[in-house]
């Protein structure tokens, strides 16, 4: 019982040194119950970030109070390629977006040539005819950076927030998207 | 020449049937049934869950383990040795192990208590076919799970709770898929629809044809998890069980297809 203390008393300095002190959705139950399914599954559970348990409080919808403050937040994460290019290699990108362990982008949206695309997200079928003005590039790069920085909660990875993708590696899929000489905007899409 | 035509007609035909073959169904509710119907053909009747339910029995009437009996006393419910239906009523409480449990936790516990064996003895394959033995005795049974007791209605609520859950570092949670992307896909499968669609959870344990894998709920919850690079939850493990608990709730009042035969 002493022990338990101890490391309650660990876990809430530990909290208050990392300045969290946003939404919890986790109740000492529910984390009791994450601890059952064993070290290694709420290790990963428990380290819920206070945006992940606000889309896990309003079940992926959030209300109009908390949308303004939400959105303005996960923008204030989005870093940029050093050398400040948002279109790098497309051939780079190429491999990145259709890479299950990857980008996996295919999965979930039609427009490679090179794999069937689903439909979880918008069709981005020769994306490229946005053209390359600044703005589409920092709107394409953004979203892949932190799509809840313009669709809350929604279920498309966050990439550069939460370190799947280095900045340079999502200009490199931007290009791929934008460049009108990417295959992904010269060869015809695979669909169902 | 008329030996020459024939022989075009022979190719002819089997390149169309192959192209009938290889042309898969939008829908996989039909397309399974389709697969299934094949497979009965080229086997004449039998059926790979078939094969399962067969070792199960036999695993499930055998003496085996330290005590040396069989698992015909364990109760799943209903009373001892009473299987009939059981699957379709599970997870509920238990007050021999004071436990909320789910089929495969249940079959886990029969052969730790009654046989004797030793948690780390227990094989998951003798798990999974004990759990299709049962499931061929609860076909066509009604899935009623109603949470009635406190540690029920407890473990339904974080359940929910998990099921709307977000974490890791794809964001992943059960409800992202399985409520807003309800039909859509990304890969082959289009997303079931767990709140509202009683057949989602009211074919498990099931057959997988497109792996020949044999699958209870807890490998389908673990597959979800790791899909998505997230450490799943342990076997038998309370997170499964709640998970299945909630699913179950849902799917209440559906007649179970069991042992289910899907993609």
């Amino acid at each position: 019982m002493r022990r338990f203390y101890i490391i309650t008393l660990l876990l809430i300095l530990l909290g208050l040194a990392s300045g969290q002190t946003g939404p919890s959705y986790i109740t000492p139950e529910l984390q009791r119950l994450i601890q059952a399914g064993g070290q290694n599954y709420s290790n990963t559970l428990l380290r819920q970030a206070s945006d992940q348990a606000l889309c896990s409080i309003h079940r992926n919808r959030l209300p109009a109070d908390v949308l303004g403050p939400f959105i303005e937040a996960q923008r204030q994460t989005i870093k940029y390629p050093a050398d400040g290019k948002l279109m790098g290699d497309w051939k780079k990108g190429e491999a990145i977006f259709n890479t299950l362990a990857r980008g996996n982008c295919f999965s979930c949206h039609v427009g490679s040539p090179l794999n069937i695309g689903g439909n979880v997200g918008p069709s981005l079928e020769k994306y490229g005819q946005r053209g390359t003005s600044e703005a589409v590039q920092k709107y394409t790069y953004e979203v892949i950076y932190n799509t809840w920085a313009y669709f809350p909660c929604t279920v498309m990875y966050r990439f550069g927030h939460n370190g799947l993708l280095k900045p340079e590696e999502i200009a490199d899929v931007v290009a791929y998207l934008l460049d009108p000489a990417s295959d992904f905007n010269t060869k015809p899409a695979l669909k169902r | 020449m008329g030996r020459f035509w024939r022989l075009v007609g022979a190719v002819a035909l089997a390149l169309f049937s192959l192209m009938v073959l290889a042309q898969e169904e939008d829908d996989p509710v039909k397309e399974a049934e389709k697969q299934k119907k094949q497979l009965l053909e080229q086997s004449g009747g039998i059926l790979p869950s078939d094969l399962y339910v067969e070792q199960g029995e036999q695993l499930f009437k055998a003496k085996r383990g330290p005590k040396q009996v069989s698992l015909e006393a364990c109760d799943f419910g209903r009373g001892p040795g009473k299987l009939e239906g059981v699957v379709g009523r599970l997870p509920r409480y238990f007050f021999d192990t004071r436990r909320v449990e789910d089929l495969d936790s249940r079959i886990r516990t029969c052969m730790i208590r009654l046989q004797g064996f030793r948690p780390e003895e227990i094989r998951r394959a003798d798990v999974v076919a004990i759990a299709f033995y049962l499931a061929s005795l609860s076909n066509g049974q009604p899935v009623t799970v109603r949470p009635l007791m406190p540690q029920e209605k407890k473990l339904y609520e974080l359940g929910e709770r998990l099921f709307y859950l977000r974490a890791g570092p794809r964001d992943m949670g059960c409800a992202t898929c399985h409520v807003t992307y309800v039909g859509r896909r990304a890969g082959v499968l289009p997303y079931s629809d767990i709140l509202k669609d009683k057949r989602a959870a009211s074919h498990w344990p099931a057959f997988r044809y497109s792996n020949d894998q044999a699958w209870t709920m807890a490998d389908r919850i673990r597959a979800c998890y790791s899909n998505l690079s997230m450490p799943a939850p342990d076997f038998y493990s309370d997170p499964i069980i709640a998970l299945t608990l909630f699913m179950n709730v849902q799917a209440n009042g559906a007649r179970m297809d069991l042992p289910g035969f899907i993609r």
